[in-house]
């Protein structure tokens, strides 16, 4: 029997207040001057969660921020080096516990594409292992959606628990949260109030209707075969790319992008190795040092992104690297259309002449 | 209005190769631009206020003409998109002889989140239809009726030149409107507040900045591409730190490389996912150039920009 209990809207927020005293508790936030604008920012007092609209931004920064701190160095004088200078190094792993509160499913699922990337093979990533465990990912039922969503098409639904630990589910007067994953029990002991029978009813139905829901038709499990059939079609991608505007706004509002660039960043003497976000869409991506760039045109560099999240990747590992939030679609200046290439790549060759 | 394009841009077939305009994206908000090279496609053309992306960049970079035949190029623009592609005529990054200049009079371009917001069923829409001062969105609840006005996007506002200020064809009647009172209001606005709270606004408005870098790619009169100082390794000049000094060094970046240059399009600030105000940043610089030269970029292809001139005799700037 799975742990459910339930909090007021009131009570909904104390409890947050709590959980802030302990952890970190990211929660989706509108920006006070531009309130369209919901990124997760953690709770303080004074916090006014959105839990209806889907962020502007993924959940991502949470374990994998944009800027991650990898190690610390200084150089001293030290008339007996050789070099006349001796480099002191600092180790940095996070340490913070955080709760991912609200986020809607695709941001929650999103996250289990880094597991893939980071946690399986020989060798794990510290970094978002070390924030991936003491993370808690409470996820709400999400009722909010609009044209550019294609959860279902990706597998997944508006009532999808894979990935979160607790789910949320919007009932009268508060909401019902209930434990996914044995760390979903442990955080929820203690917590709530026993629903009542109507309560109980109200949330199987919304779990029900969110399953049941269909966002888009055709699904785009299976495209791999396509995908590389259409790989050297050098027409098809230039035709569908034409209007993309190769920036990374896609790639930085993704959920699953998760590609990154090392760099040391220095102030004088001090300075640190970072990791940081990059974009398959900028051309030095793949900028070589001998000056050739294997993908020198945005035509390339965006089959490389549908190459990534739908072939390479779910070949790999068994799962496509996308969650269907639509992001991508809806924050694009020129609204590029994953979800329509993807389709396209399966119509015969000479569709596109 | 859009089948009146398309009648026109039938009648020139012949001398176009391609043309750009705008078609219907995703949903019925979106106009997303179109690249036609079949004479049977240009019914799909769609002009209304929802076409917001500006298409005169796509002529100095990031498209590739796939052939390069004796015709034409078709380009459709409204009068800030005209301005756009007069500045890069001026700066000789476009050949004017291969274009076919479509000029578009414009209303204003509405703001995609404020029409959402402005809404009052949550129904998926169906349809949206123009009328001329009405924007009717149709969704299963029914019709709503929302005044144009209420959803402009800001650009727009301060617009003073909704008529193409270069054309071969005109499509559409010239749009009469009062110019703004004071298209730098805005500016003004922001400058008359003290230094303390000026830093705080833009320390909390750049503080969102992604590094996308969506706003330079949509720039039209941004040309360096694959070479912008943002990204160079060598010299690194910005660092790849996710801080507010970043930021605030990329803007200023960008800003400066536009200064005279800018023709206000306001495309950086529309396709900015964190809705960061940054077109004030280049309003600014056009004040500056205005108050300095009486110059305003983009309005005509013979004269060349104040900062594209050197000439060491002049003292005194």
């Amino acid at each position: 029997m799975k742990r459910t209990c339930f909090l007021s809207h009131e009570d909904l927020l104390s409890w947050l207040a709590r959980l802030a005293e302990k952890a970190t508790v990211w929660v989706p936030d509108p920006d006070p001057a531009h309130p369209q604008v919901v990124s997760y920012k953690p709770f303080t007092p004074g916090s006014r969660p959105d839990f209806r609209r889907l962020p502007s931004l993924s959940a991502k920064g949470v374990l994998y921020p944009q800027g991650e701190v990898l190690l610390r160095f200084q150089k001293d004088k030290d008339p007996s080096a050789p070099s006349g200078y001796r480099l002191s190094f600092e180790d940095v792993l996070p340490v913070d516990c955080a709760v991912l509160f609200g986020c809607p499913p695709c941001d929650a699922r999103g996250f289990l594409v880094f597991d893939e990337a980071f946690l399986q093979g020989p060798y794990a990533d510290p970094y978002y292992r070390e924030r991936r465990e003491r993370a808690v990912v409470v996820s709400r039922v999400c009722r909010t959606w609009d044209a550019a969503c294609f959860c279902h098409a990706v597998g997944s639904h508006p009532a999808d628990e894979e990935g979160s630990d607790v789910q949320m589910i919007p009932v009268t007067e508060g909401h019902i949260f209930r434990a996914v994953t044995a760390k979903g029990e442990r955080f929820l002991e203690g917590v709530g109030v026993q629903p009542t029978l109507a309560q109980h009813q109200e949330a199987q139905a919304a779990l029900e209707q969110g399953r049941a829901q269909r966002l888009e038709d055709a699904a785009l499990v299976s495209p791999s075969d396509d995908f590389r059939k259409r790989f050297s079609d050098a027409a098809f991608w230039r035709l569908w790319t034409e209007r993309c505007l190769s920036c990374g706004l896609c790639t930085f509002v993704c959920p699953t992008c998760y590609c990154f660039t090392i760099t040391d960043e220095s102030d004088g003497i001090h300075g640190e190795r970072l990791r940081s976000w990059d974009a398959c869409m900028f051309h030095h991506f793949t900028q070589e040092a001998s000056g050739h760039n294997p993908r020198p045109s945005k035509a390339e560099r965006y089959r490389n992104r549908v190459g990534h999240k739908f072939s390479y990747f779910p070949e790999k590992h068994g799962r496509i690297a996308c969650c269907g939030c639509g992001r991508c679609i809806r924050s694009c200046p020129v609204s590029m259309d994953i979800r329509a290439i993807v389709r396209a790549l399966s119509q015969t060759e000479d569709a596109h002449v | 209005m859009a089948d009146s394009l398309t009648t026109v841009l039938e009648s020139l077939w012949d001398e176009v190769e391609v043309v750009l305009g705008w078609e219907a994206g995703y949903d019925p908000f979106r106009a997303v631009p179109a690249f036609i090279r079949r004479r049977e496609d240009l019914t799909k053309l769609l002009w209304n206020p929802l076409c917001a992306p500006n298409l005169s960049g796509y002529l100095a970079k990031t498209w590739e003409k796939t052939a390069e035949g004796p015709k034409k190029t078709a380009v459709c623009v409204k009068g800030c998109d005209s301005r756009s592609l007069v500045a890069l005529i001026q700066e000789g990054l476009v050949s004017r002889d291969r274009l076919l200049i479509v000029g578009l009079p414009c209303s204003g371009t509405v703001d995609p989140d404020a029409l959402n917001a402005a809404r009052t069923s949550s129904a998926p829409v169906t349809h949206v239809r123009f009328t001329r001062d009405i924007v009717e969105i149709v969704s299963d609840d029914g019709t709503e009726r929302i005044p144009l006005e209420r959803v402009v996007a800001r650009r727009c506002r301060r617009c003073r030149h909704p008529n193409p200020v270069l054309s071969d064809v005109l499509v559409g009647d010239p749009v009469d409107r009062p110019a703004p009172q004071d298209p730098f209001a805005h500016v003004r606005e922001l400058d008359a507040q003290p230094l303390e709270a000026r830093r705080a606004f833009w320390e909390r408005e750049l503080g969102r900045c992604l590094r996308c870098y969506a706003c330079r790619n949509a720039c039209p009169l941004c040309v360096c591409q694959d070479r912008c100082l943002a990204e160079t390794r060598s010299p690194k000049w910005v660092s790849q730190r996710d801080s507010l000094r970043d930021k605030v060094l990329f803007h200023m970046i960008h800003t400066l490389h536009l200064a005279g240059r800018c023709t206000e399009c306001g495309e950086c600030e529309r396709v900015c996912p964190m809705k960061i105000p940054i077109g004030l940043l280049k309003e600014k610089t056009a004040e500056i150039a205005f108050d300095l030269w009486h110059y305003e970029a983009g309005l005509d292809t013979l004269v060349p920009p104040p900062l594209l001139t050197y000439d060491p005799s002049v003292s005194g700037l």
